[in-house]
């Protein structure tokens, strides 16, 4: 799809549609395929906050690839001895802006597109922490029975808090953040898009 | 660029948070929410005569297999980014308006498309609903979204938004 060959479309925006969701299957596909490399930043930067923010609820955190396992220190009820709760987190939900990216990347076919690939993975890594995050605080603190969500000392407002940060990191940033960080990165794309045939 | 993505992030964030009141839920989404579904449900029983919506669900009678349109389904995030979108790029109104009127259909008829492929391909296999759901149609929302905006800006008359985009960098220029 480089712009200098002959193309079935004449529109150039129909020509960068039809690639994208050409791209599509191939990058969703390879997503997948990769995810327990794609996502291992993810988990680096997630262990990370947790270490530092939330030391005192989060004991230790599992990988399974393309799902995280946190082990808290929370117990299932008051009084109970033995056993802790563990919330599993889906990190594919707040992902899948990757494959979009490189898809709308890939379509543009734009000089330097690996660089601009890299640079779309680096600025989406931590927004799919946010959502694998806030989904995680979610569990404990608002969807966990009070007996649970007592023990880990959030205030009222700190559960409006994670309540907006949940709903924001997984109804707007994981397909946002690919769609405007495309727009920012491909501006002479959008140039020639505008500029009349002739 | 800049001016228009302070201005994007802005109002997505006031809107976002407006979505969330009581009020909002009560009156905007929640009603929208279950007119999706009825719409959704009267295209279907154009073929399929055994489906029912009730309230933001549809059921289909002779499987059992229902589908709840909940947040995130019901096209109103991908509309408040089309809104967004628009209102923070430079534009006259009048361009601003029909686009929007134009846009936010287009954004809604691909959901209702969404809906109703969903309801058929969770009777038919759940791995397979759960990956369109959770992954593909996600995206495929915010492509649509994307290429709303993206012919809406072509439409918009050159002499009208000369404060943007401005000339990209060389280094994106080269390509």
């Amino acid at each position: 799809m480089r712009p200098d060959t002959p193309h079935v479309f004449k529109s150039p925006l129909t020509r960068f549609v039809v690639a994208a969701l050409a791209w599509l299957p191939v990058t969703f596909g390879a997503w997948y395929l990769l995810a327990p490399v794609l996502l291992w930043p993810v988990r680096l930067l997630v262990e990370f906050v947790a270490n530092v923010g939330f030391r005192d609820v989060v004991r230790t955190i599992e990988s399974g690839g393309r799902s995280l396992t946190f082990i808290t220190t929370l117990k299932p009820a008051e009084g109970v001895g033995a056993g802790v709760v563990s919330v599993d987190v889906n990190m594919l939900v707040y992902a899948f802006g990757m494959p979009l990216f490189a898809a709308l990347t890939l379509a543009a076919h734009e000089a330097k597109w690996w660089r601009t690939l890299a640079i779309g993975y680096a600025v989406i890594v931590p927004f799919v922490a946010w959502g694998v995050l806030a989904d995680f605080l979610k569990g404990i603190a608002i969807v966990a029975p009070a007996a649970i969500a007592s023990q880990t000392g959030f205030s009222g407002w700190q559960r409006e808090m994670i309540a907006f940060a949940y709903q924001f990191g997984t109804l707007i940033l994981p397909a946002v953040v690919p769609a405007v960080l495309w727009v920012l990165l491909h501006r002479a794309f959008l140039e020639r898009l505008r500029r009349p045939a002739g | 660029m800049l001016r228009f993505f302070f201005l994007f992030v802005l109002l997505l964030a006031v809107l976002f948070g407006l979505e969330l009141t009581p009020w909002a839920q009560e009156w905007l989404v929640q009603p929208w929410t279950s007119t999706l579904a009825s719409i959704s449900t009267w295209i279907v029983t154009l073929f399929d005569l055994d489906v029912v919506a009730t309230g933001k669900v549809m059921r289909s009678g002779a499987t059992g297999f229902a589908v709840s349109i909940e947040a995130g389904c019901n096209g109103v995030e991908a509309t408040l980014v089309l809104l967004a979108a628009m209102l923070a790029f430079p534009a006259p109104w009048n361009y601003k308006f029909v686009g929007l009127i134009i846009g936010i259909v287009a954004v809604q008829l691909l959901n209702i498309l969404r809906v109703i492929s969903l309801f058929y391909i969770g009777q038919w296999n759940y791995d397979v609903f759960e990956w369109a759901h959770l992954y593909v149609w996600q995206a495929l929302i915010m492509l649509d979204v994307l290429v709303v905006w993206l012919i809406w800006v072509r439409r918009i008359p050159r002499s009208e938004d000369s404060r943007s985009p401005p000339a990209a960098p060389p280094a994106l220029a080269a390509g």
